[in-house]
């Protein structure tokens, strides 16, 4: 790797999240103890980092819909979970277990990935959405009624739980090592096969690129992640339970996802850990008669940010006044020209393949919510 | 767009940092503001199962507030945090140590069992004393900090057996529970597991999918003139309603304490029905004497009817049986302070379930004892609920 | 002989329930390609509408006003929260249409409470029909449903503005250039959209008299699954899918040994046949163009 490409950019979250888990650690192992609530927020929001990346990958690069990423971290919680309490009793409930009860969720999850990848290569836009949403199910559904001594049925399966004082720190490095595989894919030719079949399949297998391992390369990674997510989820709680999985927790994911921007790693980032942030503050502050105030502020949140910043009306509003502007004019007085111009293209309002026919109408109509540029990682 | 994105970075970097400054503690050091005693459970306060997380905390409070208002333990107040766990384990360790560090020095556990299986190893590890009204499973009360005052799943499942073992020897019965609830699957595994080899039984069961339209079900049973249903009563009244055509007319319905409540709900009228309606409780929400009529005004006036339920019932006697416990600890010479950590209060507490405790005179039974295990000692009363047509 | 008799009437009309709901996902996608995640949910408010006006001991005053509620709702809910949105990534609005659904829940929990509402709308009784005992209530949602399916192909096929729908749902630009108001065209496929939610949730109370915030979200994916099945975007298809889907539903239930199984067998159904036939059965195959 040339020395002269490596932007701080192009780094910064890595370097945000493993000085973050560097300090962590270095408070846990000098003999400082983090209260458990921390403790299971940050493992919360790890596990959240995990999957909003991998479902981006997906729904945000390869452009289809997914509603069943959480059946994919289900498969990954119960088999890795059941690995785990098989291994323990022998191996201890230490690190060596951990890896490998990872690796057969891991490699359980991907499986279905290519189960659901093939369907994913004849359909598209939403009923793919569809079919992934029954897998989903289908998956909850048959843990649930698994037998007692298999996976536990419908009182779940009992796992071992890792100490939580490192568990943490696990879940972080397993979270860079994430990064490092989603964010070098994206950003190598295989990364721009993937946006190229999104922004248009036709021309992009016209030009020779191998669509069917690309959107088959993109489930699977995507699910083996999910997996990695759910032994994590295993190893977090005492308990797997199936009923956790349905799609309201794969719809949970895709907002994180979309609130981040599609095609934004780094929103995906923040979008999980705000979120999962937030969910817990609610669950913590609304107690009592006030819980049911939980999910209407939810609900309340998610709709006016949604529209805040995708409402075309509202566009003009948004570049006056946003953060980024906001900060930019308090940082930087005189603007380099040369990167004003520089990449405008909004990355939410990439339309994906679940509306096939906006895209076409877009060649008739420019100034319809056409991607003014394709590119944004290969840059 | 980049540069955007970087300063979002940084502030959010910041913002975490932010957080996490300040966050160490440690465990004996939450209680040391406490000015009362505070109480802490967690169900679904919303969601599917509201109403039973609901009744637990509005009854809890009531026993509470009445607690308070006759001068609380030697002056000192109590507190009850009630969160909310949509009946999914996964909020439970959010929950639960919100809920510690906030200064919880006893629990009344959860109000499900799903979420209680998360709860109970959690609060092993911290050693925090957990009194659950409502959890029924067989492995809630395993761990020694753990007890429950409602009937194990597995026991009222064996205990129908052998009412059906004794009435129905030969015969062919029918079953209808839910199989994706680990309360009515719990109990049906257990009742099967200890029924007569003699009998027959037609089973049919549902899950979330269509849990309000029951008309397969009813038609696969349309033939027993004996049902046993381990289900709580919304499903209930609903297979009630829509079988009174179908089902033989005279047939009994056999609930368990789930079936509590299901001469209460607005718009239902039993007596439409054709069938007779037993169960098997610890409470009966129509009771016209006792302690339980006592509680079921207070509940009615202050909360209404629509959540009133042996739920409640439970976790009322729950904050009165740790009340009577600390009491009685205090009695023999035990100190204990306001300030007293978890941890401490649930050695006492144990000492005293242990030790033979009993609770007098409650709602949910005349004399409340509990087990080594943890299981309670109570007699299980066969309510008619309404005799058939 | 009996037995099939009966479980086919049980699965003929929860697919027509099923029907109603799809049919009102499939028109609202076809034209507004939007997936309504809240379209279950206007089930429940209809249900909680009946409720409250079975007050007056007036059925059809009660359902009345639940079908006019919901189309206020629905027009509401869509002028508010989806018009906004026009023109932006369908992502975005399919995130605020689950926050829609969330919103909805909770304020019917707090409106109404926990417990769940018993609504006993009118009982039809039973009829014997070859033997088997036949809720009369099945056949009047049966009937309903068939009837509202032809009358909704008519209204489509042989009214202006049903031509104007298809004509949005060909192509949107196209259709605003040749005079359609495409706004209000929109407006009129929520309004009938969340009427007939209305109706399945009076069905709903007649198959089972109680109504819960969660009372839509099930019914919800499941009639989404059938619009799917039968061709998102194609009435006929909503029907079909919402039938098939139905008597799945009511035989496999039947069969103790596959019972808890019901969800996955109906969900691995709808794969099955969207491998076979990839836009379902009766959906329109698009071909891309460069």
């Amino acid at each position: 790797m040339n020395l002269k490409n490596l932007k701080l950019r192009h780094y910064i979250n890595y370097i945000v999240i493993g000085l973050m888990t560097l300090v962590l650690s270095i408070i846990t192992f000098t003999g400082g103890r983090f209260d458990n609530s921390m403790l299971f927020l940050l493992e919360k929001v790890a596990i959240s980092i995990i999957l909003a990346v991998s479902l981006s990958l997906v729904v945000g690069f390869l452009g289809e819909l997914s509603l069943g990423h959480a059946g994919f971290m289900c498969v990954g919680a119960y088999l890795g979970g059941k690995v785990a309490s098989l291994l323990v009793p022998y191996l201890g409930n230490g690190v060596l277990a951990l890896v490998i009860a990872l690796v057969v969720g891991c490699a359980a999850a991907a499986f279905c990935g290519v189960i659901i990848g093939i369907p994913a290569l004849r359909l598209r836009g939403d009923y793919l959405a569809i079919v992934t949403l029954a897998f989903g199910e289908i998956v909850k559904s048959l843990f649930q009624n698994s037998s007692d001594e298999s996976f536990g049925g419908s009182l779940g399966l009992e796992t071992p739980r890792f100490d939580k004082s490192y568990l943490f720190i696990i879940a972080f490095v397993l979270v860079l090592l994430t990064l490092a595989i989603v964010q070098n894919l994206i950003r190598s030719k295989h990364g721009r096969a993937i946006t190229a079949i999104r922004d248009n399949e036709i021309a992009a297998r016209a030009s020779g690129i191998n669509v069917t391992k690309y959107k088959l390369l993109a489930f699977i990674l995507s699910a083996a992640f999910a997996g990695i997510a759910g032994v994590l989820y295993s190893y977090s709680n005492y308990t797997v339970q199936s009923m956790k999985f349905g799609y309201n927790y794969s719809i949970e994911i895709l907002v994180m996802v979309v609130l981040g921007g599609m095609g934004s790693i780094n929103g995906s980032i923040i979008a999980a850990a705000l979120i999962t942030y937030l969910n817990t503050k609610l669950a913590t502050i609304l107690t009592g008669d006030l819980a049911v105030l939980q999910n209407l502020l939810y609900a309340l949140i998610l709709i006016v940010i949604i529209i805040y910043n995708n409402a075309p009306a509202l566009k003009g509003f948004r570049d006056k006044y946003n953060i980024g502007v906001l900060a930019e004019k308090i940082i930087k007085q005189h603007r380099d020209p040369a990167h004003v111009k520089d990449d405008k293209a909004k990355w939410d309002v990439v339309p994906t393949k679940i509306s096939m026919d906006e895209i076409l109408s877009v060649d008739m109509n420019p100034q319809d919510n056409a991607p003014q540029k394709k590119q944004k990682g290969d840059k | 767009m980049k540069f955007l994105k970087t300063t979002a970075l940084i502030l959010t970097a910041v913002m975490c940092m932010g957080i996490f400054t300040g966050c160490t503690g440690t465990q004996s050091g939450y209680t040391s503001d406490n000015t009362e005693f505070i109480i802490g459970v967690s169900g679904p306060l919303t969601g599917g199962a509201a109403m039973y997380g609901q009744a637990v905390a509005n009854s809890a409070q009531i026993a509470v507030d009445e607690i308070n208002a006759a001068g609380g333990l030697n002056g000192i107040k109590f507190k009850l945090v009630a969160t909310d766990d949509m009946h999914d384990a996964t909020k439970v360790s959010t929950n639960y140590s919100s809920m510690l560090e906030g200064g919880m020095q006893v629990s009344l556990g959860t109000v499900t069992t799903a979420p209680g299986l998360e709860f109970k190893n959690l609060s092993v590890d911290d050693n925090v004393f957990f009194l659950t009204p409502s959890a029924s499973g067989d492995d809630i009360p395993t761990n020694d900090n753990g007890y429950q005052m409602c009937f194990a799943d597995g026991n009222q499942g064996k205990v129908a057996a052998e009412f059906v073992n004794e009435n129905f020897s030969g015969q062919t019965i029918g079953a209808f529970y839910k199989s994706d609830e680990a309360y009515s699957k719990g109990i049906y595994d257990q009742f099967k597991a200890n029924l007569d080899p003699s009998v027959t039984v037609i089973e049919t069961s549902f899950s979330d999918a269509n849990a309000t339209d029951f008309s397969t079900q009813i038609d696969t049973l349309k033939e027993c003139s004996f049902i046993f249903m381990p289900t709580y009563y919304t499903p209930a009244s609903l297979f009630m309603t829509q079988a009174k055509d179908t089902i033989p007319v005279g047939a009994v319905y056999y609930g368990c304490d789930g079936f509590d409540g299901i001469d209460s709900i607005e718009g239902f009228d039993i007596t439409t029905i054709p069938q007779s309606v037993t169960m098997l409780s610890h409470f009966n929400s129509k009771a016209t004497e006792g302690p339980a009529k006592v509680f079921i005004d207070k509940y009615v006036a202050r909360y209404g009817a629509a959540t009133l339920n042996q739920f409640g019932a439970s976790a009322y006697d729950c904050v009165y049986a740790i009340y009577g416990a600390m009491q009685k600890a205090i009695d023999e010479g035990e100190k204990i302070s306001v300030t007293i950590s978890a941890s401490d209060l649930c050695d006492i507490l144990k000492e005293q379930f242990q030790g033979g405790y009993t609770l007098s005179n409650a709602v949910t039974g005349d004399s409340i004892s509990w087990d080594s295990t943890g299981y309670v000692n109570k007699i299980a009363i066969q309510y008619v609920i309404k005799e058939a047509n | 002989m009996e037995l099939i008799f009966s479980t086919l009437i049980n699965g003929l009309s929860l697919g027509g329930i099923y029907a109603m709901i799809a049919l009102g996902y499939t028109m609202v996608y076809g034209i507004a390609k939007l997936l309504n995640f809240a379209h279950g949910d206007i089930i429940m408010v209809g249900g909680y509408i009946i409720y409250v006006f079975l007050a007056t001991n007036n059925p059809l005053l009660a359902v009345a006003m639940a079908v006019v509620g919901c189309v206020i709702l629905g027009v509401c809910v869509e002028k508010v929260a989806y018009r906004p949105l026009r023109g932006a990534s369908p992502l975005a609005v399919l995130i605020t249409a689950i926050g829609v659904s969330n919103l909805l829940q909770s304020l019917a929990q707090i409106i109404f409470g926990s417990a769940p509402k018993m609504a006993t709308v009118y009982d039809f009784g039973v009829v014997k029909l070859m033997g088997a005992t036949i809720q009369i209530s099945s056949l009047v949602t049966l009937g309903v449903a068939f009837a509202v399916m032809t009358a909704l192909t008519l209204f489509v096929k042989y009214t202006r503005i049903g031509r104007a729908m298809i004509a949005v749902s060909e192509d949107r630009d196209a259709a605003q250039l040749m005079g359609i108001n495409v706004n209000s065209i929109i407006t009129i496929t929520f309004a009938i959209g969340s009427a007939l939610a209305a109706l399945a949730g009076l069905f709903y109370l007649l198959k089972a008299p109680s109504v819960s915030s969660t009372l839509g979200s099930m019914p919800g994916i499941k009639a989404f699954t059938a619009a799917v099945i039968g061709g998102i975007g194609s009435i006929p298809g909503a029907m079909l899918g919402g039938i098939l889907l139905g008597m799945v539903e009511s035989i496999s239930y039947k069969i103790t040994a596959i019972a808890p199984y019901t969800d996955a067998i109906e969900f691995s159904i709808l794969i099955i046949i969207l491998l076979v036939r990839p836009t379902g059965f009766l959906g329109k195959k698009r071909r891309e163009k460069v």
